[in-house]
């Protein structure tokens, strides 16, 4: 892997301290067992089926075009999108724009291990993946030869990463105003051991992506992407093994899921339109004031002309 | 992929070539284009494949080390897949060209091979904990013409079928080191267990149809295609080949839109269908070949045509 | 259809892929929104605006975003942008009378011809150089207008020609103003 020699990356060979740990050691059952009680309540009390509640806003980096923040729980996600810029390092015409993406957990973000600050494998799919959802969602064609950069930072990692960071793209887009076919929501689901695991933890994830104890017992992660009105699907990844059944189950349930987010975000934008019809209508009064206060200058000045 | 310019009239022919079931090049949407394949090609590495797939060509070279298994997957092997796309394939991939390309398709091919069920890395434990095999799967793409990650999986898994590990005569524990003796036999080897390995498949979307095994062409009229990839079955890899009762059925261990394009949820349901259907038909293919080559392999009746042909 | 209307002072709030009216030939689409199988949709936050033709009777749907949309500058749009001509054209005479690398201009776009490149005009009396800096004065003196092709350095005295642009009263400072009242 490649190091980068400007930052002081400390000793090559230093391992999580949770190695040494009774929970490091744990066997694929006892995980299993963990994250479900009898009720079929998972550790955080949520039933299977139950998705977390989202907080969101926009507006959160001040230098940004758009920018938004997403919460679900402990995962968190800040997301800031620029204007459009030309394409570096190309020559040919593309009619289309571009989008380019970037995905980057914070070091601290991981329970596991300390995220390095060059991008990583999972890094780098995280954000083709990202790419791939908002390529549907975006009007593409209002900015032909040009790029939009779109940054996600993953605050705190705790699942369904893929899943916030494009809720979050989606809303820090439309507040850049950069036109839109139409909202963008995503959500994630678990398989083990069979049990479908709505917007996962990382916990779950970690437990979801192990080598399951028997053989043939479906297991994975599968995140979708919708466009709520056009009601297609934007993104679909799926990692694992599992039967066609019930990938076609899991996708049934996230279809509802994204539905489901899909007034967040709605509220979200209205309440974003609201707070900029304020605020222009705020600053056309201050220019309406300002405007007056020259006129009476104005004509100070004419009164003086006149009089030499 | 490399790049092609159509006309529109030439999409239009191909739209509806695709939409009355039937392409430019006579095939129904799906059918697979015609295959040669080869193993055991390369003399320097454990495992070879040659695979040609009407006009893409690939080469998949597979070299073993010997490592240090992660610390949470003690009695793990690993797996590493390095795609490199050839500047002999389209002076685009010259440099960093095709680097992109080469990564996605490496992704593809670490996330299908990810789970338990598609290929078991105990069988590359030598010493838990402590050593086991690392096998680096070189993919060289020597021609584009369309389709590549069907190419690709079909052969790499041929590839792996083909790889041998060297026989560990004595693997002792000296003092904290592993004391390791190999066989000196190049005959003496274990064969890998791959029959579950599992094979992409591309659906393109043209229209409102999806097609298989695109060509170059087809690609270029499509904006958004699922790649879907499933393990193989294990009775299309069994000598005897008698139809075992427990025939089970093939499981996706990876799906992924491909392409700037969106789908609606129905047609992705029968797409993720239409996509293990053809696993298993590919399948059932590569294993019959794949027999027949470590048949005449054994027999020593296999005339090699390497790169000759 | 979900529509999100908040009756503030009248005015209805668009999101993205809202539904806003059926697309036929009395209602066409018009910037921030899309038409899709016969229906028109918004693609920006915004507020929506119908504007009836007189003449045609043709309602233009709209969304007029409160932000500076993130497009590129359109036909018609006047812009502010940085002179930066290239070492090459430098010994053409022509626009080195006019503009000068490093000046501010108003210009407006004007219809693409080539895909690659963006056209700017300044062949109007409001559009050309804002603000320049004459050759050899320090970074941060600008020179000021003296006629509509000449600028002169306040501090050097030194006079450059220049396509000057001739900017409405009121957006400039106090002395610009007097001198262009005495006029």
């Amino acid at each position: 892997m490649p190091i980068d020699y400007r930052r002081f990356n400390g000793p090559e060979d230093s391992v999580s301290y949770k190695q040494y740990t009774k929970n490091f050691l744990k066997s694929y059952e006892e995980l299993c067992n963990e994250l479900i009680d009898e009720n079929e309540h998972r550790k955080d009390g949520r039933a299977l089926d139950e998705a977390r509640t989202m907080y969101a806003r926009t507006n959160m980096i001040s230098q940004a075009k758009g920018s938004s923040y997403v919460e679900l729980k402990k995962t968190k996600v800040v997301c800031s999108v620029f204007d459009p810029r030309e394409i570096p390092n190309k020559n040919e015409f593309s009619p289309l724009g571009q989008i380019y993406c970037e995905v980057k957990f914070a070091p601290f973000s991981c329970p596991r291990k300390r995220r390095a600050l060059v991008p990583d494998a999972e890094e780098k799919d995280l954000s083709l993946s990202l790419k791939k959802a908002l390529e549907p969602a975006v009007c593409r064609y209002a900015f032909p030869n040009y790029q939009i950069d779109v940054f996600v930072y993953i605050l705190e990692h705790d699942g369904a990463c893929l899943a916030g960071a494009i809720n979050a793209a989606g809303l820090a887009l439309a507040n850049a105003a950069v036109p839109m076919y139409d909202t963008i929501t995503a959500c994630s689901i678990a398989v083990i051991e069979d049990k479908l695991y709505v917007d996962p933890t990382e916990e779950e994830e970690y437990v979801a992506n192990m080598t399951p104890a028997k053989e043939g017992i479906n297991h994975g992660i599968i995140t979708v992407a919708m466009l709520s009105t056009l009601e297609q699907v934007a993104g679909f990844t799926q990692l694992g093994s599992m039967d066609g059944t019930c990938v076609i189950n899991a996708t049934e349930i996230l279809q509802k899921e994204c539905q489901n987010i899909v007034p967040i975000i709605h509220q979200i934008l209205v309440k974003d339109v609201i707070h900029n019809i304020d605020l222009s209508e705020k600053l056309e009064k201050e220019a309406k004031l300002r405007e007056a206060a020259l006129n009476e200058n104005m004509e100070e000045w004419k009164k003086l002309l006149s009089a030499d | 992929m490399a790049n092609l310019l159509l006309s529109p009239l030439e999409k239009m022919y191909i739209l509806h070539g695709v939409r009355d079931d039937c392409r430019s090049d006579g095939r129904t949407n799906i059918d697979y284009r015609p295959m040669e394949l080869e193993t055991d090609v390369v003399s320097h590495a454990s495992g070879s494949a040659r695979l040609r797939l009407a006009n893409t060509d690939i080469l998949v070279g597979v070299k073993t080390e010997i490592d240090l298994p992660n610390n949470d997957q003690p009695g793990y092997g690993k797996l590493e897949f390095f795609v490199d796309c050839s500047a002999n394939a389209t002076p685009e991939f010259e440099g960093r060209g095709g680097e992109q390309l080469a990564n996605s398709i490496s992704n593809m091919m670490q996330k299908a091979y990810q789970s338990s069920d598609a290929f078991d890395l105990k069988q590359l434990c030598i010493f838990e904990g402590k050593q086991c095999w690392k096998l680096y799967i070189d993919i060289l793409i020597l021609e584009c013409g369309g389709n590549l990650c069907d190419a690709v999986s079909l052969a790499v898994k041929a590839a792996l079928y083909n790889t041998r590990l060297p026989s560990v005569k004595t693997a002792l524990l000296d003092g904290g080191n592993v004391d390791l003796q190999l066989s000196d036999d190049p005959y003496d080897n274990k064969l890998l267990n791959v029959d579950l390995a599992p094979l992409l498949v591309t659906l393109c979307k043209i229209g409102d149809k999806f097609v298989v095994d695109p060509s170059a062409e087809e690609e270029n009229c499509s904006v958004i295609s699922l790649i879907v990839g499933a393990t193989g079955n294990k009775t299309n890899y069994n000598i005897d080949n008698k139809k075992n009762e427990s025939c089970t059925d093939s499981k996706c261990t990876t799906i992924v839109m491909n392409g700037s394009g969106s789908l609606a949820p129905k047609t992705l349901k029968n797409a993720i269908k239409q996509g293990i259907e053809a696993v298993q038909f590919l399948d059932q293919a590569l294993g019959q070949a794949l027999l027949r080559e470590r048949r005449e392999n054994v027999t020593m009746k296999k005339y090699s045509y390497g790169f000759l042909k | 259809m979900e529509r999100e209307k908040i009756n503030r002072t009248d005015k209805k709030i668009c999101i993205p892929g809202l539904r806003l009216s059926k697309a036929n030939k009395d209602v066409i689409s018009g910037p921030g929104t899309y038409e899709l199988q016969g229906y028109i949709y918004a693609n920006l936050s915004g507020i929506l605006k119908r504007e009836e033709d007189q003449k045609t009777k043709i309602t233009v749907v709209s969304v007029e975003s409160l932000r500076t949309p993130s497009l590129l500058p359109k036909t018609g749009d006047i812009v502010t942008a940085k002179e930066d001509i290239k070492s090459t054209d430098k010994d053409r005479i022509e626009p080195y009378k006019c503009f000068r690398p490093g000046d501010i201009i108003l210009a407006r776009v004007l219809p693409m011809t080539d895909a690659h490149w963006c056209l700017l005009s300044t062949a109007e009396n409001e559009l050309g150089v804002v603000t320049a800096t004459a050759e050899g004065s320090p970074d941060g003196v600008n020179m000021v207008p003296v006629s509509w092709s000449e600028m002169q350095c306040p501090k050097t005295l030194v006079k450059e020609p220049r396509k000057v642009a001739r900017i409405i009263p009121e957006r400039l400072n106090k002395k610009t103003d007097d001198n262009a009242e005495k006029k």
